[in-house]
Protein backbone atom coordinates (compact mmCIF):
# COMPACT_ATOMS: atom_id res chain seq x y z
CA UNK A 1 0.00 0.00 0.00
CA UNK A 2 1.43 3.78 -0.97
CA UNK A 3 -0.25 6.57 0.20
CA UNK A 4 0.66 10.46 -0.12
CA UNK A 5 -1.24 13.03 1.83
CA UNK A 6 -0.74 16.75 1.74
CA UNK A 7 -2.46 18.92 4.19
CA UNK A 8 -2.08 22.82 3.60
CA UNK A 9 1.75 21.79 2.64
CA UNK A 10 3.61 25.38 2.54
CA UNK A 11 7.08 24.70 1.13
CA UNK A 12 9.67 28.14 1.66
CA UNK A 13 13.17 28.27 0.51
CA UNK A 14 15.00 30.56 1.43
CA UNK A 15 17.86 32.20 -1.09
CA UNK A 16 20.75 33.62 -0.15
CA UNK A 17 23.61 35.64 -1.97
CA UNK A 18 27.30 34.78 -1.17
CA UNK A 19 27.15 38.06 1.25
CA UNK A 20 24.32 37.13 2.97
CA UNK A 21 25.50 33.57 4.13
CA UNK A 22 28.54 35.20 5.69
CA UNK A 23 29.22 34.30 9.57
CA UNK A 24 30.51 38.75 9.47
CA UNK A 25 27.09 39.23 8.57
CA UNK A 26 25.41 37.05 11.51
CA UNK A 27 28.07 38.68 13.90
CA UNK A 28 28.03 42.39 13.35
CA UNK A 29 24.76 42.38 13.35
CA UNK A 30 24.46 40.76 16.44
CA UNK A 31 27.44 43.01 17.57
CA UNK A 32 25.96 46.47 16.49
CA UNK A 33 22.14 45.64 16.57
CA UNK A 34 19.76 46.78 14.22
CA UNK A 35 21.86 48.41 12.00
CA UNK A 36 22.74 45.99 9.58
CA UNK A 37 19.07 44.03 10.09
CA UNK A 38 18.31 45.04 6.79
CA UNK A 39 21.04 43.53 5.05
CA UNK A 40 20.93 40.15 7.49
CA UNK A 41 17.35 39.80 5.51
CA UNK A 42 17.35 36.94 3.04
CA UNK A 43 14.45 36.60 0.31
CA UNK A 44 12.15 33.38 0.74
CA UNK A 45 10.57 32.27 -2.02
CA UNK A 46 7.24 30.56 -1.58
CA UNK A 47 7.64 27.94 -3.63
CA UNK A 48 4.14 25.67 -2.52
CA UNK A 49 1.53 27.69 -0.83
CA UNK A 50 -1.41 25.51 0.94
CA UNK A 51 -1.65 22.59 -0.99
CA UNK A 52 -3.90 19.62 -0.05
CA UNK A 53 -3.50 16.30 -2.16
CA UNK A 54 -4.57 12.67 -2.06
CA UNK A 55 -2.71 9.88 -3.71
CA UNK A 56 -3.61 6.52 -3.56
CA UNK A 57 -2.43 2.79 -5.02
CA UNK A 58 -3.40 3.02 -8.57
CA UNK A 59 -2.92 6.62 -8.91
CA UNK A 60 -0.36 8.00 -11.80
CA UNK A 61 -0.43 11.75 -11.47
CA UNK A 62 0.94 14.35 -13.56
CA UNK A 63 1.86 17.54 -12.44
CA UNK A 64 1.34 20.30 -14.60
CA UNK A 65 2.02 23.86 -14.77
CA UNK A 66 4.53 26.54 -16.12
CA UNK A 67 7.86 26.98 -15.46
CA UNK A 68 8.18 27.81 -11.33
CA UNK A 69 5.50 26.70 -10.20
CA UNK A 70 6.49 24.40 -7.88
CA UNK A 71 6.16 21.07 -9.34
CA UNK A 72 9.86 20.03 -8.57
CA UNK A 73 9.52 21.43 -5.29
CA UNK A 74 6.43 18.97 -4.95
CA UNK A 75 8.45 16.18 -6.38
CA UNK A 76 11.78 16.79 -4.03
CA UNK A 77 8.75 17.20 -0.82
CA UNK A 78 7.56 12.80 -2.00
CA UNK A 79 10.87 12.65 -1.72
CA UNK A 80 11.40 13.30 1.56
CA UNK A 81 13.93 15.85 0.09
CA UNK A 82 12.35 19.15 1.37
CA UNK A 83 10.63 18.94 4.91
CA UNK A 84 7.50 20.99 4.65
CA UNK A 85 7.33 24.92 6.08
CA UNK A 86 4.12 24.30 7.16
CA UNK A 87 1.10 21.78 6.89
CA UNK A 88 2.41 18.02 6.74
CA UNK A 89 3.75 15.62 4.06
CA UNK A 90 2.76 11.92 5.38
CA UNK A 91 4.12 9.57 2.61
CA UNK A 92 3.78 5.64 2.87
CA UNK A 93 5.69 3.53 1.07
CA UNK A 94 9.17 3.29 -0.20
CA UNK A 95 9.93 6.13 -2.68
CA UNK A 96 12.24 6.55 -5.72
CA UNK A 97 13.06 9.45 -7.18
CA UNK A 98 14.37 10.10 -10.50
CA UNK A 99 15.41 13.92 -11.07
CA UNK A 100 18.46 13.64 -12.36
CA UNK A 101 19.57 10.37 -13.86
CA UNK A 102 23.24 10.99 -13.30
CA UNK A 103 22.89 10.96 -9.38
CA UNK A 104 26.18 9.97 -7.92
CA UNK A 105 27.89 9.32 -10.93
CA UNK A 106 31.46 9.37 -11.27
CA UNK A 107 33.14 10.35 -14.42
CA UNK A 108 36.21 8.95 -14.34
CA UNK A 109 34.89 5.53 -13.28
CA UNK A 110 34.20 2.84 -15.56
CA UNK A 111 30.44 2.36 -16.40
CA UNK A 112 30.52 -1.09 -14.17
CA UNK A 113 32.39 1.21 -11.37
CA UNK A 114 29.43 3.15 -11.72
CA UNK A 115 26.69 0.54 -11.89
CA UNK A 116 27.82 -0.42 -8.54
CA UNK A 117 28.72 2.89 -6.91
CA UNK A 118 24.77 4.75 -8.28
CA UNK A 119 23.52 0.73 -7.06
CA UNK A 120 24.82 1.52 -3.81
CA UNK A 121 23.51 5.02 -3.30
CA UNK A 122 19.90 4.03 -4.64
CA UNK A 123 20.10 1.57 -1.51
CA UNK A 124 20.75 -1.86 -3.52
CA UNK A 125 22.87 -4.76 -1.58
CA UNK A 126 25.41 -6.45 -3.40
CA UNK A 127 23.57 -9.14 -4.54
CA UNK A 128 20.88 -6.92 -5.87
CA UNK A 129 23.44 -5.26 -8.19
CA UNK A 130 24.92 -7.66 -9.13
CA UNK A 131 21.51 -9.65 -10.41
CA UNK A 132 20.52 -6.42 -12.23
CA UNK A 133 23.78 -6.06 -13.94
CA UNK A 134 22.59 -8.24 -17.46
CA UNK A 135 20.11 -6.36 -17.34
CA UNK A 136 21.60 -2.89 -17.22
CA UNK A 137 24.45 -4.15 -19.88
CA UNK A 138 21.19 -5.51 -22.37
CA UNK A 139 19.67 -2.14 -21.95
CA UNK A 140 22.41 0.17 -22.53
CA UNK A 141 24.10 -2.05 -25.41
CA UNK A 142 27.61 -0.57 -24.43
CA UNK A 143 29.12 -3.65 -24.34
CA UNK A 144 32.66 -3.51 -23.84
CA UNK A 145 31.99 0.41 -23.66
CA UNK A 146 31.26 -0.66 -19.96
CA UNK A 147 34.93 -0.75 -19.14
CA UNK A 148 35.75 2.85 -20.07
CA UNK A 149 35.98 5.66 -18.05
CA UNK A 150 32.06 7.39 -18.48
CA UNK A 151 34.20 10.44 -19.57
CA UNK A 152 34.83 9.40 -22.84
CA UNK A 153 31.51 8.31 -23.37
CA UNK A 154 29.41 10.89 -25.61
CA UNK A 155 25.99 11.87 -24.02
CA UNK A 156 24.26 9.68 -25.51
CA UNK A 157 26.02 6.90 -24.04
CA UNK A 158 26.12 8.12 -20.73
CA UNK A 159 22.71 9.01 -20.70
CA UNK A 160 21.79 5.67 -21.74
CA UNK A 161 23.76 4.07 -18.59
CA UNK A 162 22.30 6.78 -15.84
CA UNK A 163 19.06 5.48 -17.54
CA UNK A 164 19.65 1.83 -16.82
CA UNK A 165 20.80 2.24 -13.66
CA UNK A 166 17.89 4.96 -12.24
CA UNK A 167 15.19 2.15 -13.36
CA UNK A 168 16.55 -0.85 -12.45
CA UNK A 169 14.80 -0.63 -9.08
CA UNK A 170 11.45 -1.21 -7.81
CA UNK A 171 9.77 1.62 -5.78
CA UNK A 172 6.15 1.96 -4.33
CA UNK A 173 6.03 5.58 -5.12
CA UNK A 174 8.03 6.69 -8.37
CA UNK A 175 8.55 10.65 -8.71
CA UNK A 176 10.00 11.63 -11.63
CA UNK A 177 11.18 15.42 -12.87
CA UNK A 178 11.51 15.77 -16.72
CA UNK A 179 13.67 13.38 -17.46
CA UNK A 180 11.77 11.89 -20.43
CA UNK A 181 11.59 13.29 -23.76
CA UNK A 182 15.72 13.19 -23.73
CA UNK A 183 18.13 11.09 -26.31
CA UNK A 184 17.44 10.21 -30.08
CA UNK A 185 14.17 8.63 -31.37
CA UNK A 186 15.18 5.24 -31.12
CA UNK A 187 16.45 5.43 -27.56
CA UNK A 188 13.42 7.89 -26.66
CA UNK A 189 11.44 4.35 -27.60
CA UNK A 190 13.17 1.98 -25.81
CA UNK A 191 13.69 4.48 -22.47
CA UNK A 192 9.38 4.85 -22.36
CA UNK A 193 9.17 1.10 -22.87
CA UNK A 194 11.19 0.57 -20.18
CA UNK A 195 9.55 3.41 -18.11
CA UNK A 196 5.95 2.41 -18.98
CA UNK A 197 7.33 -0.97 -17.08
CA UNK A 198 8.70 0.42 -14.16
CA UNK A 199 5.20 2.31 -14.08
CA UNK A 200 3.42 -1.03 -14.09
CA UNK A 201 5.67 -2.77 -10.76
CA UNK A 202 5.04 0.81 -8.78
CA UNK A 203 1.97 2.13 -6.88
CA UNK A 204 2.02 5.90 -7.12
CA UNK A 205 3.72 7.19 -9.94
CA UNK A 206 3.87 11.40 -10.09
CA UNK A 207 5.35 12.70 -12.97
CA UNK A 208 6.27 16.26 -13.96
CA UNK A 209 7.16 17.37 -17.39
CA UNK A 210 5.80 19.40 -20.06
CA UNK A 211 4.91 17.07 -23.38
CA UNK A 212 0.75 16.56 -22.54
CA UNK A 213 0.75 13.88 -25.41
CA UNK A 214 2.95 11.45 -23.30
CA UNK A 215 1.42 12.58 -20.09
CA UNK A 216 -2.07 11.67 -21.22
CA UNK A 217 -0.30 8.55 -22.43
CA UNK A 218 1.19 7.17 -18.89
CA UNK A 219 -1.19 9.24 -16.39
CA UNK A 220 -4.57 9.18 -15.33
CA UNK A 221 -4.79 12.11 -12.68
CA UNK A 222 -3.24 15.02 -12.95
CA UNK A 223 -2.39 18.21 -10.90
CA UNK A 224 -2.07 21.80 -12.08
CA UNK A 225 -0.23 23.86 -10.27
CA UNK A 226 0.56 28.14 -10.65
CA UNK A 227 2.91 29.85 -8.69
CA UNK A 228 2.92 27.57 -5.73
CA UNK A 229 -0.96 27.07 -5.37
CA UNK A 230 -2.89 24.33 -5.99
CA UNK A 231 -5.22 25.18 -9.26
CA UNK A 232 -6.76 21.84 -9.85
CA UNK A 233 -6.58 17.84 -9.24
CA UNK A 234 -8.61 15.23 -11.01
CA UNK A 235 -8.73 13.16 -14.47
CA UNK A 236 -6.19 14.11 -16.47
CA UNK A 237 -8.33 15.28 -19.41
CA UNK A 238 -10.49 17.31 -17.18
CA UNK A 239 -7.54 18.93 -15.44
CA UNK A 240 -5.56 19.38 -19.02
CA UNK A 241 -8.84 21.06 -20.92
CA UNK A 242 -9.48 23.51 -17.80
CA UNK A 243 -5.81 24.17 -18.00
CA UNK A 244 -5.73 25.17 -21.61
CA UNK A 245 -9.34 27.09 -21.78
CA UNK A 246 -7.33 29.25 -18.58
CA UNK A 247 -4.47 29.88 -21.28
CA UNK A 248 -6.72 30.70 -24.09
CA UNK A 249 -9.12 33.27 -21.69
CA UNK B 1 9.58 28.50 -7.57
CA UNK B 2 7.51 31.35 -7.24
CA UNK B 3 9.10 34.20 -8.25
CA UNK B 4 6.05 36.26 -8.07
CA UNK B 5 5.51 35.28 -4.46
CA UNK B 6 8.94 36.14 -2.83
CA UNK B 7 9.22 37.96 0.11
CA UNK B 8 11.14 39.69 2.21
CA UNK B 9 11.78 38.89 5.65
CA UNK B 10 14.08 39.72 8.73
CA UNK B 11 15.99 36.67 8.81
CA UNK B 12 17.00 35.65 12.00
CA UNK B 13 19.48 32.66 11.28
CA UNK B 14 18.45 30.13 14.35
CA UNK B 15 14.63 30.82 14.58
CA UNK B 16 13.14 27.99 12.93
CA UNK B 17 9.84 28.88 10.99
CA UNK B 18 7.29 29.26 13.04
CA UNK B 19 4.93 26.61 13.49
CA UNK B 20 7.09 24.60 11.70
CA UNK B 21 5.29 21.03 11.02
CA UNK B 22 7.10 17.60 11.29
CA UNK B 23 7.73 15.53 8.20
CA UNK B 24 9.22 12.18 7.93
CA UNK B 25 13.01 11.94 8.04
CA UNK B 26 13.77 8.94 8.53
CA UNK B 27 12.94 7.44 4.69
CA UNK B 28 16.68 6.08 4.18
CA UNK B 29 16.74 4.38 1.71
CA UNK B 30 18.94 1.79 2.98
CA UNK B 31 15.98 0.10 5.13
CA UNK B 32 12.67 1.90 3.81
CA UNK B 33 9.99 0.04 3.41
CA UNK B 34 7.00 1.70 4.98
CA UNK B 35 7.36 5.21 6.26
CA UNK B 36 4.93 7.12 8.33
CA UNK B 37 5.11 10.36 9.32
CA UNK B 38 5.50 10.98 12.72
CA UNK B 39 6.36 13.36 15.45
CA UNK B 40 10.05 14.02 14.91
CA UNK B 41 11.48 13.82 18.57
CA UNK B 42 14.88 14.40 19.28
CA UNK B 43 15.40 10.73 19.32
CA UNK B 44 14.12 10.42 16.04
CA UNK B 45 16.17 12.55 14.42
CA UNK B 46 19.49 11.80 15.98
CA UNK B 47 18.07 7.87 14.82
CA UNK B 48 17.04 8.76 10.93
CA UNK B 49 20.26 11.38 10.77
CA UNK B 50 22.94 10.10 12.64
CA UNK B 51 22.57 6.37 13.64
CA UNK B 52 20.84 5.38 10.29
CA UNK B 53 24.06 7.02 8.74
CA UNK B 54 26.42 5.08 10.83
CA UNK B 55 24.36 1.55 9.90
CA UNK B 56 24.82 2.32 6.22
CA UNK B 57 28.32 1.27 6.32
CA UNK B 58 28.35 0.31 2.79
CA UNK B 59 27.14 3.25 1.44
CA UNK B 60 29.73 5.76 2.49
CA UNK B 61 32.34 2.99 2.03
CA UNK B 62 31.67 3.20 -1.77
CA UNK B 63 31.54 7.13 -1.35
CA UNK B 64 35.01 7.19 0.21
CA UNK B 65 36.47 4.65 -1.89
CA UNK B 66 35.35 6.45 -5.34
CA UNK B 67 37.14 9.86 -3.56
CA UNK B 68 40.20 8.15 -3.26
CA UNK B 69 39.81 6.58 -6.49
CA UNK B 70 38.93 9.72 -8.43
CA UNK B 71 42.20 11.55 -6.94
CA UNK B 72 44.64 9.06 -7.95
CA UNK B 73 43.32 7.54 -11.30
CA UNK B 74 45.71 6.99 -13.74
CA UNK B 75 48.88 7.68 -11.65
CA UNK B 76 51.12 4.91 -10.57
CA UNK B 77 51.25 4.78 -7.27
CA UNK B 78 47.59 5.96 -6.17
CA UNK B 79 47.41 6.87 -2.51
CA UNK B 80 51.11 5.53 -2.25
CA UNK B 81 52.10 9.70 -3.73
CA UNK B 82 50.56 10.91 -0.03
CA UNK B 83 52.68 8.04 1.50
CA UNK B 84 55.63 9.42 -0.20
CA UNK B 85 55.43 13.10 0.22
CA UNK B 86 54.57 12.63 3.32
CA UNK B 87 57.96 10.29 4.23
CA UNK B 88 60.32 12.68 2.15
CA UNK B 89 58.74 15.83 4.45
CA UNK B 90 59.13 13.78 7.75
CA UNK B 91 62.51 13.03 6.85
CA UNK B 92 63.44 15.83 6.04
CA UNK B 93 62.07 17.79 8.82
CA UNK B 94 63.92 15.58 10.89
CA UNK B 95 67.13 15.88 10.03
CA UNK B 96 66.93 19.35 9.99
CA UNK B 97 64.86 20.14 13.32
CA UNK B 98 66.73 17.23 15.50
CA UNK B 99 69.67 19.84 15.08
CA UNK B 100 67.87 22.61 15.78
CA UNK B 101 66.41 21.59 19.21
CA UNK B 102 69.64 19.72 19.57
CA UNK B 103 67.42 16.34 20.01
CA UNK B 104 68.64 12.33 18.42
CA UNK B 105 67.28 11.91 15.49
CA UNK B 106 66.22 8.41 16.67
CA UNK B 107 64.39 9.97 19.16
CA UNK B 108 62.95 13.28 17.31
CA UNK B 109 62.40 10.87 13.76
CA UNK B 110 59.33 8.56 15.74
CA UNK B 111 58.16 11.61 17.34
CA UNK B 112 57.89 13.46 14.58
CA UNK B 113 56.59 10.32 11.85
CA UNK B 114 53.43 9.39 14.61
CA UNK B 115 52.45 12.92 15.47
CA UNK B 116 52.61 14.70 11.84
CA UNK B 117 50.47 11.84 10.50
CA UNK B 118 47.88 11.47 13.37
CA UNK B 119 47.50 15.54 12.84
CA UNK B 120 47.26 14.98 9.01
CA UNK B 121 43.99 12.91 9.32
CA UNK B 122 42.67 15.37 12.20
CA UNK B 123 43.42 18.47 10.35
CA UNK B 124 42.31 17.67 6.85
CA UNK B 125 39.06 16.10 8.22
CA UNK B 126 38.53 19.31 10.17
CA UNK B 127 39.33 21.48 7.40
CA UNK B 128 37.05 18.58 4.73
CA UNK B 129 34.03 18.88 7.43
CA UNK B 130 33.61 22.90 6.26
CA UNK B 131 32.55 21.27 2.36
CA UNK B 132 31.19 17.96 4.24
CA UNK B 133 27.59 18.59 2.90
CA UNK B 134 28.63 20.84 -0.48
CA UNK B 135 30.45 18.14 -1.93
CA UNK B 136 27.62 15.80 -1.71
CA UNK B 137 24.88 18.47 -2.48
CA UNK B 138 23.86 16.72 -5.95
CA UNK B 139 22.52 13.72 -3.82
CA UNK B 140 21.46 15.33 -0.97
CA UNK B 141 18.59 17.49 -3.02
CA UNK B 142 17.71 14.40 -4.91
CA UNK B 143 17.54 11.30 -2.45
CA UNK B 144 16.95 11.25 1.36
CA UNK B 145 19.65 9.65 3.35
CA UNK B 146 20.89 10.12 6.31
CA UNK B 147 22.92 13.13 6.99
CA UNK B 148 25.69 11.13 8.61
CA UNK B 149 26.51 9.50 5.64
CA UNK B 150 28.30 12.65 4.20
CA UNK B 151 30.03 12.74 7.14
CA UNK B 152 31.03 9.51 7.43
CA UNK B 153 32.31 9.62 3.81
CA UNK B 154 34.63 12.70 4.61
CA UNK B 155 35.76 10.93 7.61
CA UNK B 156 36.56 7.52 6.33
CA UNK B 157 38.20 9.23 3.21
CA UNK B 158 40.55 10.68 5.21
CA UNK B 159 41.26 7.69 7.44
CA UNK B 160 41.68 5.48 3.99
CA UNK B 161 44.67 7.92 3.67
CA UNK B 162 45.77 7.85 7.20
CA UNK B 163 46.30 4.30 6.97
CA UNK B 164 48.40 4.72 3.62
CA UNK B 165 50.54 7.17 5.68
CA UNK B 166 50.80 5.39 9.29
CA UNK B 167 52.97 2.91 7.69
CA UNK B 168 55.54 5.39 7.10
CA UNK B 169 56.61 4.70 11.17
CA UNK B 170 57.06 1.04 10.61
CA UNK B 171 60.57 1.42 8.87
CA UNK B 172 61.31 4.41 11.07
CA UNK B 173 60.64 2.08 14.23
CA UNK B 174 62.38 -0.85 12.79
CA UNK B 175 65.47 1.73 12.02
CA UNK B 176 65.86 3.65 15.34
CA UNK B 177 64.56 0.22 16.88
CA UNK B 178 61.63 1.32 18.82
CA UNK B 179 61.08 -1.69 21.35
CA UNK B 180 57.75 -3.38 20.73
CA UNK B 181 56.00 -3.64 24.14
CA UNK B 182 52.32 -4.12 25.20
CA UNK B 183 51.55 -1.07 25.86
CA UNK B 184 51.80 0.14 22.01
CA UNK B 185 48.50 -1.46 21.58
CA UNK B 186 46.60 1.26 23.53
CA UNK B 187 47.25 3.41 20.52
CA UNK B 188 44.42 1.49 19.05
CA UNK B 189 41.89 2.64 21.53
CA UNK B 190 43.83 5.85 21.25
CA UNK B 191 43.18 5.55 17.42
CA UNK B 192 39.30 4.88 17.93
CA UNK B 193 38.85 8.00 20.31
CA UNK B 194 40.24 10.53 17.64
CA UNK B 195 37.88 9.19 15.24
CA UNK B 196 35.10 9.13 17.12
CA UNK B 197 36.31 12.84 17.86
CA UNK B 198 36.56 13.80 13.94
CA UNK B 199 32.82 12.89 13.46
CA UNK B 200 31.40 15.00 15.38
CA UNK B 201 33.69 17.81 14.88
CA UNK B 202 32.66 17.34 11.70
CA UNK B 203 28.90 17.27 11.76
CA UNK B 204 29.37 20.56 13.40
CA UNK B 205 31.88 22.44 11.10
CA UNK B 206 29.69 20.83 8.13
CA UNK B 207 26.40 22.11 9.28
CA UNK B 208 27.95 25.73 10.32
CA UNK B 209 29.93 25.61 7.10
CA UNK B 210 26.86 24.89 5.14
CA UNK B 211 24.84 28.12 6.51
CA UNK B 212 27.65 30.08 6.78
CA UNK B 213 30.24 30.18 3.63
CA UNK B 214 33.22 31.89 6.08
CA UNK B 215 33.65 28.83 8.32
CA UNK B 216 36.15 27.14 5.64
CA UNK B 217 38.70 30.44 5.59
CA UNK B 218 38.57 30.68 9.39
CA UNK B 219 39.08 26.96 9.64
CA UNK B 220 41.54 26.30 7.47
CA UNK B 221 43.57 29.85 9.55
CA UNK B 222 42.97 28.08 12.64
CA UNK B 223 44.15 24.48 11.76
CA UNK B 224 47.43 26.62 10.21
CA UNK B 225 48.22 28.01 13.38
CA UNK B 226 47.15 24.86 15.37
CA UNK B 227 49.96 23.20 13.97
CA UNK B 228 52.72 25.27 15.34
CA UNK B 229 51.27 25.88 18.83
CA UNK B 230 50.77 21.98 18.89
CA UNK B 231 53.68 19.63 20.05
CA UNK B 232 53.73 17.75 16.66
CA UNK B 233 57.43 19.37 15.17
CA UNK B 234 58.89 20.43 18.63
CA UNK B 235 58.77 18.48 21.98
CA UNK B 236 57.40 19.61 25.18
CA UNK B 237 60.37 19.63 26.97
CA UNK B 238 62.64 21.35 24.47
CA UNK B 239 61.87 25.03 25.65
CA UNK B 240 60.77 25.99 29.43
CA UNK B 241 57.00 26.85 30.14
CA UNK B 242 56.14 25.14 26.47
CA UNK B 243 54.21 22.90 29.26
CA UNK B 244 51.13 24.95 29.33
CA UNK B 245 50.93 25.77 25.49
CA UNK B 246 50.32 21.86 25.28
CA UNK B 247 48.04 21.21 28.17
CA UNK B 248 45.74 23.64 27.09
CA UNK B 249 45.99 22.61 23.82
CA UNK B 250 43.01 19.94 22.96
CA UNK B 251 45.00 19.22 19.44
CA UNK B 252 47.67 18.37 21.71
CA UNK B 253 46.00 15.35 23.71
CA UNK B 254 44.52 14.30 21.02
CA UNK B 255 47.75 13.27 19.26
CA UNK B 256 48.94 12.37 22.47
CA UNK B 257 46.29 9.21 23.06
CA UNK B 258 48.05 7.51 20.29
CA UNK B 259 50.96 9.24 19.76
CA UNK B 260 52.35 8.23 22.93
CA UNK B 261 51.36 4.57 23.35
CA UNK B 262 52.81 4.41 19.34
CA UNK B 263 56.32 5.61 20.94
CA UNK B 264 55.70 2.84 23.87
CA UNK B 265 54.95 5.43 26.52
CA UNK B 266 51.27 5.43 28.41
CA UNK B 267 49.94 8.11 27.12
CA UNK B 268 49.33 11.03 30.58
CA UNK B 269 45.67 10.56 32.20
CA UNK B 270 45.02 14.26 31.70
CA UNK B 271 45.28 13.20 27.55
CA UNK B 272 43.03 10.75 28.08
CA UNK B 273 40.41 12.64 30.31
CA UNK B 274 40.54 15.82 27.76
CA UNK B 275 39.75 13.55 24.82
CA UNK B 276 37.21 11.92 26.38
CA UNK B 277 35.28 14.74 27.71
CA UNK B 278 36.04 16.53 24.26
CA UNK B 279 34.26 12.94 22.85
CA UNK B 280 30.82 13.30 25.55
CA UNK B 281 30.68 17.38 25.35
CA UNK B 282 31.00 17.23 21.13
CA UNK B 283 28.79 14.66 20.40
CA UNK B 284 25.79 16.25 22.88
CA UNK B 285 26.42 19.43 20.87
CA UNK B 286 26.46 17.89 17.55
CA UNK B 287 23.77 15.81 18.30
CA UNK B 288 21.69 18.84 19.69
CA UNK B 289 22.67 20.84 16.56
CA UNK B 290 21.42 18.17 14.16
CA UNK B 291 18.11 17.97 16.15
CA UNK B 292 17.16 21.74 15.42
CA UNK B 293 19.25 21.97 12.15
CA UNK B 294 18.38 18.50 10.32
CA UNK B 295 15.29 20.41 8.58
CA UNK B 296 17.47 23.52 7.35
CA UNK B 297 20.25 21.73 5.96
CA UNK B 298 18.97 20.80 2.23
CA UNK B 299 17.63 24.51 2.18
CA UNK B 300 20.79 26.13 2.87
CA UNK B 301 22.88 24.03 0.05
Amino acid sequence: MADIILRNLSVDIPVFDVGRASLRKALLGRAIGGRFAESRSHVIVNALKNVDLDMHDGDRVALVGDNGSGKSTLLRVISHVYPPSGGTATIIGKVSPMFETTLGMSMDATGMENIQIAGTIWGMTRSQIRNSIDDIVDFTELGDYLNFPVRTYSNGMLLRLAFAIATVRDPEILAIDEVIGVGDANFFEKAFARLLGLVERSRILVVAAHQDAMLRRICNKAVWLSHGSLQAYGPIDEVLAARSNNRAA
Amino acid sequence: MNVQNITRERHSPDSPISGSPVSDLSSSVVAPQIVMRRTDTAAHIISSEILAGFRAWPVWMVMSWDDIRQRYRRSVLGPFWITLSMGVFILILSIIYSRLFHTPLEHYMPFLTVGYIVWGFISSTTSEACNVFYESAGIIKQIKLPFSIYVMRVVWRNFIVFLHTIIIYIPVAIYFKVTPTPIMLLALPGLLLVLLNQVWVTIVLGIFGTRYRDMLPIITTMIQLMMFATPIMWMVGSAENLRLVADVNPAYHLIEVVRAPALGMAPEALSWIVVISMIVVGWAFASVLMVSKARRIVYWL
